[in-house]
């Protein structure tokens, strides 16, 4: 991967997200309350009540990414938080407690905002967190769907949005503005047309752009959905690509096989990792995880619509249904093999992984590997292991 | 023939399949398994089934490495072990409630893994204190109920479901009283034994069970004035389930008595009764909304810590001992809070991890002597 090219709009990541860092103190400052968000979270409803979301997660996943995540979990564990729970919770946690701050203080909440889709363990974290700051807590609440409770757990989720917003409505003092959530609507939906039109151009043999670019480019369709900026930069990634693919740049030059990554990446060895693929000629091209940001509201039915995309995100379904989401994106990426990812930190994703994997290979013939590690806490991975692991997998394609 | 009754209650434990293997045989039925907790029984019971807990298993725990990984809580992998080992082949179905995230996700395994005729799963809502989860939770106990029905093949009257809930509420008023007298005088039961009577209500037709708890009730409040009341270090047990039991033998052998709980396997199973006038599926979910505290739940505030600590005074505990499934993560976020609370209120704590299926316990007895010697000591010096 040395000769590889970077992106010039990486360079407009860095400024959008130092921006965002400094907006939530920016909005502190002009009387706008802050509300931690989670990751998969109606936040089009929090823009449209004039309150500026922030994502502990992304601080979780820079504080992996950077490498501190162990240092930070110290002082979570030591108050009894310990290593079995999610990383970015004690990376959060932790960086309460610490008087070290070595990716930045984690924004202060003034109101926290939780959906349980994703998992369990942020909800907790965010209790745990509305003590230590002394705010208030509100949880939405989304039971696993299938086809014998969808419809009552959307209307569930309606109820309860229009719980939050009477909650938001109590918090800014303000009445809920719905031509301005319309318009929020709209923005995410743009931003996230966009960024599925970008994650599609990996299914190109050769492929412009990969799952490991996602990775570093997926922090805005999480942090600015709903706003302007996230199309703009959507905007500027995908004529940056659309000109790479003309001019012939590749993601992995020699690009032999394509790969699904199943969830997230280990954060502090995504480098690692992405070196191991593109030595083999392997580039991972699709995971559920980047694929999570492709929601399509309706503005005419705006609550409705919000409970129908954030009710069926990939990780609230069943283990059939689950499967079937794994094989659709590896059919329409046309890969080759698959990488599934079982991560200590998160429970919804990483459980049922082993079977999953036996049937993926049966139903598709495709060779996969399922391996062990923490997105964020490197004393649970080993190196040795995973790399004996992939070479499995690669002998496995080799001889296909 | 107090001995005689206790001696039902342990076999019952001991041999967990052989009343539902029986009552089959017997009956014709089918018998419908639960995981813990909170999962509503009367509508099994109500659907001419019997229901079945299964609360863990102690063998073969390792046969679940192959579809839940080693850093999954031990209480779910013992459970799917039981099934991988063919120990549960009696269960017709299984009805397993959304309680965490590994809960969440093992239906799915357990029916690829093991496939029974019925799988459903009691989604319980996660928030309690809004309007929105009254209402979903009665949506949800009605598509429970009619799942139920479809597999029975016949409705479940509103009598017939009255009926079942009245049959459980007397249950456990039952072993609420049971838990007052053990209370009184911890001795004459001991922990274990008192766990063993409230465990096996689990593996027994309720009819049957609540005949003979009757029955252990009145002989112990007979006995209650003969008997004087043995000296024991009064504790409060705090966790998702006691487990290993091995540590209630333990606590008894060091001369500490558990004499309040807030377990899925404890008091959690018989505090809170459903309602006998008016709609059964809205008295089902007053039930469930009503429930004790418990880290299930993501409320506002957690009130469990205020929760343990009028526990704790209210029954004179001299420690309170969290008994943490290693790898459970919401009773872990919540340590903290409840530790804080004890501390602040002057109750000594105590947290072990725990795993089923673990051969050793040895460091255990250990570190509960210590406690208890401590808070013994603290107890006489205060």
């Amino acid at each position: 991967m040395a000769d590889k090219i970077p992106f010039r709009t990486s360079q407009l990541q860095k400024e959008l997200m130092a921006k965002y860092y400094a907006a939530a103190s920016e909005a502190r400052a002009a009387g706008v309350p802050v509300a931690w968000v989670t990751a998969v979270f109606p936040v089009e409803i929090v823009y449209a009540a004039g309150v500026f979301p922030y994502y502990p997660e992304n601080f979780g996943a820079l504080a992996a990414a950077r490498r501190v995540a162990g240092k930070l979990s110290e002082a979570a564990e030591a108050r009894g938080y310990f290593y079995d729970l999610c990383g970015y919770a004690r990376c959060g946690i932790g960086d309460a407690y610490s008087r070290e701050h070595p990716v930045g203080v984690i924004e202060k909440p003034d109101l926290l905002l939780c959906a349980n889709t994703q998992c369990g363990s942020l909800p907790k974290w965010f209790e745990a967190a509305a003590r230590f700051y002394r705010a208030s807590f509100f949880l939405l609440d989304a039971p696993l769907v299938d086809e014998g409770n969808s419809q009552m757990v959307r209307d569930y989720f309606v109820q309860q949005l229009q719980e939050m917003i009477a909650f938001l409505e109590q918090a800014t003092g303000r009445p809920f503005d719905y031509r301005r959530l319309e318009e929020v609507l709209q923005l995410s939906n743009e931003a996230c047309r966009l960024w599925n039109e970008i994650l599609d151009t990996a299914a190109l043999k050769p492929a412009p752009f990969g799952f490991f670019d996602a990775c570093l480019h997926m922090a805005p369709i999480v942090t600015w959905r709903g706003t302007r900026e996230a199309v703009d930069y959507y905007r500027a990634l995908r004529r940056e690509i659309q000109e790479r693919v003309e001019q012939g740049i590749h993601a992995l030059p020699g690009e032999r096989y394509k790969l699904y990554w199943d969830h997230i990446p280990v954060w502090p060895r995504l480098k690692w990792f992405g070196e191991l693929f593109a030595a083999r000629g392997a580039l991972a091209v699709a995971s559920q995880y980047t694929h999570s940001w492709a929601y399509r509201f309706d503005p005419d039915r705006p609550l409705e619509s919000l409970a129908e995309n954030y009710v069926s995100a990939y990780v609230n379904h069943d283990f059939r249904r689950r499967i079937d989401l794994k094989i659709q994106l590896m059919n329409k990426y046309r890969v080759d093999g698959y990488v599934l990812f079982s991560n200590r930190s998160c429970k919804p994703n990483a459980l049922g992984l082993y079977d999953k994997s036996n049937e993926i290979s049966r139903l598709t013939g495709l060779p996969g590997v399922v391996f062990e590690a923490d997105m964020a806490d490197l004393r649970f991975f080993s190196e040795a292991q995973v790399q004996s692991k992939m070479e499995v997998l690669f002998e496995q394609l080799a001889s296909r | 023939m107090i001995q005689d009754l206790l001696a039902e209650f342990v076999e019952a434990v001991n041999f967990p399949g052989r009343h539902a293997r029986e009552w089959k045989k017997e009956h014709g039925g089918r018998v419908i398994g639960w995981l813990p907790a909170d999962v509503p029984e009367e509508l099994i019971h109500a659907a001419g089934f019997m229901p079945f807990g299964v609360p863990g298993g102690h063998s073969g725990v390792g046969l679940a490495d192959a579809h839940l990984q080693g850093w999954v809580c031990s209480l779910a992998r013992s459970c799917l072990a039981l099934a991988v080992q063919g120990q549960l082949e009696f269960l017709d179905g299984l009805i397993i409630p959304h309680i965490c995230d590994t809960t969440r996700m093992l239906g799915g395994i357990w029916q690829h893994v093991h496939p029974l005729p019925f799988m459903e799963y009691y989604r319980l809502p996660r928030q309690v204190e809004r309007p929105s989860a009254r209402r979903y939770l009665q949506a949800e106990l009605q598509r429970l109920k009619s799942r139920l029905e479809e597999f029975s093949g016949r409705e479940i009257s509103p009598e017939q479901l009255n009926r079942s809930i009245s049959l459980y509420n007397r249950s456990r008023s039952l072993l609420r009283t049971l838990s007052r007298l053990h209370r009184e005088n911890p001795g004459r039961l001991g922990s274990r034994m008192f766990y063993d009577v409230v465990k096996s209500a689990m593996f027994m037709p309720r009819e049957k069970y609540t005949g003979l708890l009757e029955k252990l009730v009145n002989c112990i409040q007979k006995e209650k004035m003969e008997r004087p009341a043995s000296v024991r270090i009064p504790l409060l047990l705090s966790g998702a389930v006691a487990e290993p039991p091995e540590i209630l033998d333990m606590i008894d052998q060091a001369g500490g008595a558990v004499v309040a709980d807030d377990m899925q396997t404890g008091y959690r199973y018989f505090a809170v009764d459903a309602p006998e006038d008016g709609d059964p599926l809205a008295a089902l979910a007053v039930r469930q909304l009503n429930q004790i505290p418990g880290a299930l739940f993501d409320p506002r505030n957690n009130p469990r810590a205020a929760f343990l600590v009028e526990k704790a005074r209210n029954h004179g505990v001299a420690g309170v001992i969290f008994l943490h499934l290693k790898y459970c993560e919401p009773e872990n976020y919540d340590y903290y809070d409840n530790q804080q609370a004890l501390d602040r209120a002057g109750i000594p704590g105590l947290r072990l991890e725990t795993e089923l299926g673990t051969s050793s316990l040895e460091q255990m007895r250990t570190r509960l002597q210590a406690f208890l010697e401590m808070v013994e000591g603290t107890a006489d010096g205060g």
